[in-house]
């Protein structure tokens, strides 16, 4: 019978496994923030860097690529842990503009259209929500971050051979560990300053300038207390202590006070302790309803 | 739907437990908000297909029933378009479409005709009928607008500051309701309602000379006129009433208002 003419049946059809309906969330979400031509050509953009890296690697391992391009200090031409800290920073400032752009997409349309409700009052808990919301800037910030520098090191491992792999193996560890916690922070502080700040461009804004601001208010308190424990309100920075750490880099000078580095601890404290008090945040925006008293 | 915790006591919806078996319960649940819910930037049909999914349908069922829900509110015809762009009814209906595009067996609608204009709201009311009557699903409906309820429902529950304070079933409450004259006096004593009881009539007495009288079958009207003569007093305003649900609302809310020290 058409369609048009079926009176209400109750549904007797089969049902979705209840552990991966989070995924639902995840596959409408992402195919809303592709719908956009700008998204997808912004995402392309973001990947620039790698590809430049990719180039590097291969003139570096080619010698005829170097006579080519007259190239005449080899030296100069390295693939070790500096390289690999360099662009896993230039895409972890990539991730964050893909954040400020997609984040607020996620939650902030949800919640200015009152749309909680729909989803709470469904076999969906509060958790899998923020999952499925969170899976969706989990797969596009994989997708700048760890999988295409760990292509790039998988690259040079083919070029260099696998003796250059084996005794680099850390460089895996030290990518999927700085991306992860980056990830993390970047996908969790969206998502809460989504919830609170329910106009997509404000928080737009606000994602940005919790990125941006809280540093020159870090290096103020630096130049005032004379002291470099300001610099953990810079997040970037404490990225890039995790990162050349694990990647056996030097640290590149940020200023005064430089001479006197933050320790290792703090990064982690900072930046898994800015994870929670966004999971606390979440947990406190995210009801299927507000009460209005009075 | 467990929106709110349970802060003690036990509930259960279709046989299952609110505490243990949220899920099932919410499963088995359509729900329709009062306040303006949707997803931005969807077109209806892509709305209701989303919501059916994550209540358990797999894409293409999924799918197939968004369509039915759509033509079975009434709003095949614009299910493509962005639901930004639906008028205030159109709207509602589509929450109803989401609603019961699962296929729920309890269907709770919080202020369903809210803001509709006469055709929209008798659109919604004939829905909401057609559903109680084709018996698949029940329905809660939440409303302040007592004639909707009156059409609609079959018990009513008041609640007063949360508590329950009056449960009706309205066709029983139909049939039991006598017709009833209310009386606006001048001068009427105790000896009136008095004299009323003596022909076999039943007197509730107010403020301001108002009197509620239930007069047995045999008793004619002119009997009453009779004794108010008798008595000298005048009968300013006569009427035949029945009992409607905002008269049974009024009660409830005076009886337990009393009972909680006034209003």
């Amino acid at each position: 019978m058409a369609v048009y003419k079926r009176a209400y049946r109750s549904y007797t059809g089969p049902i979705t496994a209840e552990r991966w309906r989070f995924l639902v969330l995840t596959r409408y979400s992402l195919s809303q923030l592709f719908s956009s031509r700008a998204f997808s050509w912004f995402m392309m953009v973001t990947l620039l860097p790698v590809i430049l890296s990719a180039a590097y690697v291969y003139v570096t391992n080619s010698v005829t690529a170097q006579l080519v391009l007259r190239m005449g200090n080899q030296s100069l031409l390295s693939v070790d842990g500096t390289f690999f800290s360099k662009i896993l920073i230039a895409q972890a400032w990539m991730a964050l503009f893909l954040t400020c752009w997609a984040g607020p997409l996620l939650v902030a349309s949800d919640l200015s259209n009152s749309a909680l409700p729909l989803y709470l009052s469904r076999p969906l808990n509060r958790a899998e929500y923020v999952t499925g919301k969170a899976a969706v800037l989990v797969l596009i910030l994989s997708c700048v971050t760890w999988i295409p520098v760990l292509l790039i090191f998988a690259l040079q491992s083919s070029l260099a051979g696998g003796s250059w792999a084996w005794q680099h193996l850390s460089f895996v560890a030290a990518i999927l560990a700085g991306s992860f916690v980056w990830i993390a922070v970047l996908t969790l502080m969206s998502l809460a300053t989504s919830a609170w700040v329910k106009w997509r461009i404000v928080a737009t804004a606000v994602t940005f300038g919790l990125f941006v601001l809280p540093p020159g208010f870090g290096e103020a308190i630096n130049g005032v207390m004379r002291t470099s424990w300001g610099r953990v309100l810079n997040l970037p920075y404490l990225l890039e202590m995790i990162l050349t750490h694990m990647l056996g880099a030097p640290m590149q000078s940020h200023g005064p006070f430089s001479d006197q580095p933050l320790p290792q601890f703090a990064a982690w404290v900072v930046l898994v302790g800015v994870c929670f008090a966004s999971l606390a945040l979440l947990n406190k925006r995210l009801r299927a309803c507000e009460v209005v008293r009075g | 739907m467990g929106f709110h915790a349970p802060s003690k006591g036990t509930a259960k919806v279709l046989g299952f437990d609110i505490r243990h078996d949220a899920r099932k319960v919410r499963s088995l649940v359509g729900y329709m908000p009062e306040s303006d819910s949707f997803i931005a930037g969807m077109s209806g049909i892509r709305f209701v297909r989303y919501m059916a999914e994550i209540s358990g349908l797999p894409p293409e069922q999924a799918m197939e029933r968004a369509h039915e829900a759509f033509f079975y509110v009434g709003l095949g015809e614009v299910r493509y378009r962005k639901l930004g762009t639906y008028s205030l009814g159109m709207k509602q209906l589509a929450k109803l479409a989401q609603a019961i595009a699962h296929g729920p067996k309890l269907l709770i609608m919080d202020e369903p005709t809210n803001g509709l204009d006469p055709p929209a709201r008798q659109r919604m009311i004939q829905l909401v009928r057609e559903i109680r009557d084709a018996g698949d699903m029940r329905l809660i409906i939440s409303s302040h607008l007592l004639r909707d309820v009156e059409e609609t429902c079959e018990e009513v529950l008041i609640l007063r500051n949360g508590r329950l304070a009056a449960l009706c079933n309205l066709e029983e409450e139909r049939r039991a309701n006598r017709k009833f004259l209310e009386l606006e006096t001048m001068g009427a004593n105790g000896a009136f309602s008095s004299a009323l009881q003596q022909l076999g009539c039943e007197c509730a007495v107010f403020s301001n000379g108002r009197m509620k009288v239930v007069m047995p079958d045999k008793i004619e009207i002119r009997e009453v006129y009779r004794i108010a003569e008798q008595q000298g007093i005048q009968i300013r305003k006569m009427n035949h009433r029945r009992d409607s649900l905002e008269d049974i609302f009024l009660n409830a809310m005076e009886q337990t208002g009393a009972a909680h020290g006034g209003l």
